[in-house]
């Protein structure tokens, strides 16, 4: 057997047991056994490889950013930065889901994953959403697509993976997805507002000019020490203060004091509860990441990566034709596994051939972030959406028919535009001279 | 069996060159017995784990920098300004050198064979900001330096005035890039101009330390072969690292000139300079060096250092 | 065992902040670097890595597809799926174990130490084998859970066994 036909079993073996429900990590172990049996491949000398990989200072941002985005939405900070929000579009027709939106894209901007979205929005909006008169499976749809902004809007856990496996500069793919990532808030907030006519709305009672600026003065001042957090990440990072990691590690260390002391979410109980649920959250990711790692690095080995490209090229070169094909590749891959490990296992398999057509590893770098950011809302693997659901106490099927919409209007036409208009994703990397 | 072979630098880069220039000439002179792939830009792993990895025959070849997390006393081998020019460091460095039969025996420790050297260039210093008194050891020069994980190239940039800043070479360029370091130490014109050329303004060619790399080989793989197959490789081997003696320093200021051509300035150092540094470095960072991989030992190999 | 797993996580993690925090602070405001921090940050974060990941196991939030159940409408069929999917992460696991202790091994003989410090490197690399013992062991504790609440089920689902007693228990 050839080594395409192999890594085709390995990975047909690994969707096998994905749908069985197998922890992640253990598929990707059942991938390995099943190169090391049939592909002639051998763990020897892999293990200390993976190992090695998973000391490096540049994961460190993970957890770290996980941990930042837990404390944040159990101290309070993200309440206030939704009441914020509020401030400025609360009073029109559809304000509620435009702030659904963008509240998510702030709060992506200090946690690097998109469940921190749901987890911190969530149980806040859902429920103020279905009083002011949104179905409870619409407003759930809007806050799971809108949470993936989290890792659009930098700083990304998915795009500290992509620059790390494929080297190139994090900082550069975190700016490659902040365009397609506007874009998605803007395409939702306006999707909203369509839908919003057809809902029956409670609308609250016009209040007076004096009373709205009071009330405005008080919930900005109150929304400063939260707003701050992501000018620490984003200024630190980009002012040259500190790496990514540090920057990570500066939020957790700022929003502690802040949410025991001012917010006053946090408590001793809360704050281990949260760290625990962390670091769980995080050796989950870290030890699915080793695995899928070693599974990796067992196809360059065994150059896979190679073959493939030939493979392709046997097909078609045409550029255009070649990134539709690659787009819809993602689209699957992201329909069964999640954003990290889709990462992980197509981008180094796929960047020579990106590279043969002339897309550019960080035009790459937003191809793929926004793919498996729309990834963890398409069923059947769609882990924000399920997430989401728990917490908005609806069913699938109340939820699917909204989350479609979303997906069709606001991702799909962005997943496309990304592909095929490279300043989408270029410009904003260039102005930083990347 | 097509033998693996890592490197650490990108595709078409000198040491890419010559490692396809070992493979070809290789494959010639067995009859296309021993045939050989490049693995390129560590795709195998860093050079630490790829050591680790030739070690336990999972690849079988590399061209890269001896790793001290296997054995601290690698670290000999890049002492800051232990030689002083071309003609010193192929004295000591090329076959047959007491220096070359300790690096050899201390590879054998880690079951693998030594085939080849590969000298790379003398080192300095890359600033994405203007340099303070370059040449002078003794200011405060208030430049934040990124220095890699070895305590010589730390006690260097601390002893010659700058702030010496641990960081991950993953990190290293952004760092520089937003200004988090000022600058980078522990590589050379070709290295700078490899991974750091759009952030390297000036370049400080202070000869800091003598870069070589080590074309090594799995021991059983190699002890596995018969005698003619282990002559035909070492031949080419020979072939490898004399082509490369007679092309470095040519290398280097070939290397000097494409950072300057990319719009680096290269600051002069005088050799009054650098010998001035040199002087405080053997007094202040060699002892406690020598203290950690075992002052006997150290002293014995540097004692053998020839003139 | 909650409350070990969750102070010594908590601990583990904040660690992690706190020394990457102390670095900024060194650096950018009193301009003195910690050398050797980084190296030593390296040892908590990889034992919360993979104690992290045994409590998921422990906890059984390990990250899953589970794309079947959205096919499957009984709990009888679940639970099903569910005993074949913990037997085979139960042999992959020891397969897993298996390797993670051929390295532990290997890190053992070697014994490497860290550039600087030179602090032994196994302390980090024991955390990969133990970590992955451990989640072996939770897998075959819940698949042994699962095998049971399964046979229940059978039991129970048979006519001539109608009990009135709680629904069974099913995975999380
Ligand atoms: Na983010
Ligand atoms: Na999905």
């Amino acid at each position: 057997m050839d080594i395409v036909t192999i890594s085709l079993i390995s990975l047909a073996i690994l969707i096998v047991m994905l749908s069985f429900g197998v922890p992640l990590p253990f598929c990707f172990g059942g991938a390995l056994m099943t190169m090391c049996f049939f592909g002639g491949a051998t763990m020897k000398g892999t293990m200390v490889w993976g190992f090695n990989q998973l000391s490096n200072p540049v994961l460190l941002c993970i957890p770290l950013f996980v941990f930042a985005g837990t404390i944040m939405s159990e101290s309070g900070i993200a309440a206030s930065l939704l009441k914020f929000v509020n401030i400025f579009v609360g009073r029109i027709r559809g304000g509620l889901g435009v702030v659904a939106s963008v509240s998510c894209a702030i709060i992506g901007a200090i946690s690097g994953s998109g469940l921190t979205g749901v987890a911190a929005t969530g149980p806040l909006l859902i429920p103020e959403m279905a009083e002011k008169g949104y179905p409870r499976g619409y407003a759930t749809a809007l806050v799971a697509n809108s949470s993936i902004l989290g890792l659009l809007i930098p700083p990304s856990v998915t795009m500290i993976i992509y620059g790390w496996v494929t080297d190139t500069s994090i900082l550069a793919c975190f700016l490659a997805t902040l365009g397609p990532g506007l874009l998605i808030t803007a395409l939702f907030s306006v999707v909203n507002l369509v839908m919003a006519r057809n809902f029956p709305l409670i609308l609250d009672p016009p209040k007076n000019m004096a009373e709205t600026v009071k009330e405005g003065v008080t919930l900005t001042s109150r929304a400063i020490p939260a707003l701050i957090m992501p000018t620490i990440i984003l200024g630190g990072i980009y002012g040259g203060i500190m790496t990514p990691t540090e920057a990570a590690a500066v939020a957790v260390i700022y929003a502690i004091p802040v949410g025991f002391m001012i917010y006053k979410g946090l408590t001793w109980s809360v704050f281990v509860e949260a760290a625990k649920n962390s670091a769980t959250a995080v050796g989950a990711i870290m030890v699915m990441i080793v695995f899928s790692l070693m599974l990796s690095q067992i196809f360059v080995m065994e150059d896979v990566p190679q073959a493939l490209v030939q493979g392709v090229f046997t097909i078609t070169q045409n550029k255009i034709i070649l990134l539709i094909l690659i787009n819809f590749l993602l689209f699957f891959v992201g329909m069964i596994v999640n954003d990290v490990t889709s990462i992980i296992l197509i981008a180094p398999l796929l960047l020579p051939l990106m590279e043969a057509i002339g897309v550019s590893p960080v035009q790459f770098a937003a191809i793929m972030g926004v793919n498996t950011a729309m990834g963890g809302v398409t069923p059947p693997y769609a882990s924000i959406l399920y997430l989401g659901m728990r917490i908005g106490k609806v069913e699938f099927s109340e939820v699917i028919k909204p989350a479609m919409i979303l997906i069709a209007f606001g991702y799909v036409p962005v997943v496309f535009l990304t592909s095929l208009w490279p300043d989408l994703s270029l410009f904003i990397p260039g102005l930083f001279g990347y | 069996k097509t033998l693996k072979i890592s490197h650490v630098r990108p595709q078409d880069t000198a040491i890419d060159k010559d490692l396809r220039w070992f493979s070809e000439t290789l494959a010639k002179a067995s009859d296309s017995k021993i045939k050989t792939k490049i693995y390129p830009a560590s795709a195998l792993g860093d050079y630490t784990v790829v050591q680790e990895r030739v070690g336990l025959g999972a690849v079988d070849m590399a061209c890269q920098p001896p790793a001290s997390a296997a054995d601290k006393r690698f670290q000999v081998v890049y002492f800051p300004y232990m030689v002083k020019s071309w003609e010193q460091a192929r004295r000591n460095y090329s076959a047959g050198a007491p220096l070359r039969n300790v690096v050899a025996e201390l590879y054998n420790e880690q079951n693998i064979h030594l085939l080849a050297a590969w000298p790379v260039y003398f080192g300095g210093i890359a600033l994405n900001r203007e340099p303070v008194e370059p040449g002078n050891p003794e200011a405060a020069k208030g430049i934040k330096l990124r220095v890699p994980p070895m305590k010589t190239f730390q006690l260097l940039a601390d002893k010659t005035g700058y702030l010496g800043t641990p960081l991950p070479f993953s990190e290293a360029f952004t760092a520089v890039q937003t200004g988090v370091v000022d600058g980078v130490i522990g590589s050379g014109a070709e290295g700078y101009y490899s991974s750091f050329r759009d952030v390297t303004k000036y370049y400080i060619p202070s000869n800091t330390h003598f870069e070589v790399w080590y074309l090594i080989i799995n021991k059983e793989l190699y002890d596995g072969m018969s005698p003619e197959q282990q002559k035909e490789i070492t031949d080419v081997a020979t072939q490898f690292e004399d082509r490369r003696w007679d092309m470095a320093k040519a290398d280097q200021a070939a290397n000097e000139k494409q950072l300057a051509d990319y719009g680096a300035t290269i600051v002069p150092v005088t050799d009054e300079q650098i010998a001035a540094t040199a002087a405080k470095i053997k007094k202040e960072v060699w002892p406690q060096v020598l203290e950690d991989v075992g002052a006997e030992w150290g002293e014995k190999v540097l004692a053998a250092i020839k003139e | 065992m909650e409350r070990i797993f969750k102070y010594v996580l908590m601990i583990l993690i904040s660690t992690v902040a706190a020394m990457q925090f102390f670095q900024v602070i060194m650096r950018y405001i009193f301009e003195i670097p910690v050398m050797g921090l980084e190296e030593i940050v390296v040892y908590p974060t990889l034992w919360l890595y993979f104690l992290g990941s045994v409590n998921a196991s422990r906890e059984d939030t390990q990250i899953k597809a589970n794309v079947l159940d959205v096919f499957l409408k009984s709990d009888r069929s679940r639970l099903l799926v569910r005993v074949i999917a913990d037997m085979m992460s139960l042999i992959v696991s020891c397969w897993l174990t298996y390797w993670a202790w051929d390295y532990f091994k290997y890190a053992n003989r070697v014994w490497k130490e860290s550039p600087t410090l030179y602090i032994p490197t196994i302390y980090a690399e024991a955390a990969m084998f133990i970590g992955l013992v451990l989640m072996t062991g939770y897998t075959g504790f819940y698949l042994l859970k699962n095998i049971r609440a399964s046979l229940r089920q059978a039991y129970r689902s048979n006519p001539d066994n109608i009990i009135a007693d709680p629904q069974p228990e099913q995975g999380v």
